[in-house]
């Protein structure tokens, strides 16, 4: 059953926010909002599944020496589809996260794992990294946006969990905000870890 | 040598191959996309300024591009619709403002932003919209200007960029309309 254990890995063992630590510029930057980070996540799983996929197809014809330009020009072009897609058929959500899609191409969790998993592994298993890793990735974004939000503007999906009285906490949605957050996350998961 | 050639000429294909699936997909997307920008802006005009038809007119110089709304019903001017771009603290803010013949503010909607989630990103409130209302030229300031427009709690900047692009636009306008005999 390695298929489900390495699929599994990327959601606890190996997260990759919170144990590998990539992927950080995107994490900070769009952990605003639970529908910012649930779109971001979803985003870069779809584009973390295709290119694995089709970097575990095509590592035989990859000459070595030039396999990161090689992963790099099958990453860009999932994106760009990604980026023209959303922009026509999901426009509210393209508009809010806009300057982010095109990061995606440089977010080291999906060249990272072309690189250490889908380059040396084959195309099922591959897919099954890719999902594991990707659902880590969005449910670390949701779990610190959720915390960022809900102090930060008092909501959770836009839909109010604390009183209108409650003064928003504004640091926690500006940038320090996620630096902080994500610190305390990350000693939270060590002491959990440490215990074992 | 040889083998270097044989690399670059490996990376080729591979580029042709992606540059091939993306004029594929742009040409599938871009006409949906351009088709949903224009509608989002005919509806964005119906609801500034109702029952109206919509001319597009510009300047003398051309620079500068705008809408009259002449009324369904009665046939007269009901004012005019166009788009003000200021920068704001992290985008450039897009809003499309409706004024009436006497360049009041009839209403105002922003379409196109990327400024902070939760402090910025409140100039899309229906709230915020409606403090522009009935206001003219002068009173289009941010209250630490001396105008009427209270500025969004930590985004004055946002808010001052609004308030100005808006102010400046209906100047134009105004210089515009003056300039064409079309008033």
């Amino acid at each position: 059953m390695r298929f489900f254990s390495e699929l599994a890995k990327g959601i606890v063992k190996d997260n990759p926010i919170f144990v590998l630590v990539l992927g950080m510029c995107p994490t900070l930057a769009v952990s605003t909002s639970v529908k910012n980070g649930l779109g971001m996540g979803m985003a870069a799983t779809f584009v973390l599944i295709c290119s694995n996929i089709i970097i575990s197809l095509i590592k035989g014809v990859t000459p070595p020496k030039i396999r990161i330009p090689v992963y790099i020009v099958v990453i860009a072009a999932f994106v760009t589809i990604i980026d023209m897609a959303m922009a026509a058929y999901a426009a509210e959500l393209h508009k809010s996260l806009g300057l982010f899609i095109p990061l995606i191409v440089v977010n080291c969790i999906i060249l990272g794992r072309a690189e250490a998993f889908a380059s040396k592994n084959n195309a099922l298993n591959s897919l099954a990294d890719a999902v594991g890793m990707g659902a880590g990735f969005t449910l670390a974004l949701v779990v610190v946006a959720t915390i960022r939000e809900i102090l930060g503007n008092g909501t959770w999906l836009d839909i109010r969990v604390l009183p209108q009285a409650y003064d928003p906490m504004l640091i926690a949605i500006l940038a320090p905000g996620a630096f902080i957050t994500l610190g305390f996350l990350m000693a939270l998961i060590n002491i959990i870890k440490g215990r074992k | 040598m040889m083998y270097y050639a044989k690399l670059g000429f490996i990376l080729l294909i591979f580029c042709a191959v992606a540059a091939g699936i993306l004029a594929y997909v742009n040409g599938l997307t871009a006409p949906v996309i351009s088709q949903r920008k224009e509608l989002e802006e005919t509806q964005t005009r119906q609801q500034l300024i109702p029952n109206s038809d919509f001319t597009l007119m510009s300047s003398a110089d051309s620079s500068f591009s705008f809408y009259k709304a002449i009324d369904k019903s009665s046939g007269t001017t009901n004012g005019y619709a166009f788009i003000s771009e200021g920068t704001g603290y992290s985008s450039r803010i897009k809003t499309m403002v409706g004024v009436d013949t006497l360049f009041q503010v009839l209403a105002i909607k922003i379409i196109d932003q990327a400024e902070t989630p939760g402090l910025g990103a409140k100039c899309q409130d229906q709230a915020y919209f409606d403090m522009y209302a009935g206001l003219s030229e002068t009173d289009l300031f941010v209250d630490k200007d001396g105008g009427k427009i209270k500025s969004i709690t930590g985004a004055t900047i946002t808010t001052r960029a609004v308030t100005n692009s808006i102010r400046e636009q209906i100047a134009i306008l105004k210089k515009a309309l003056i300039a064409g005999g079309d008033k």
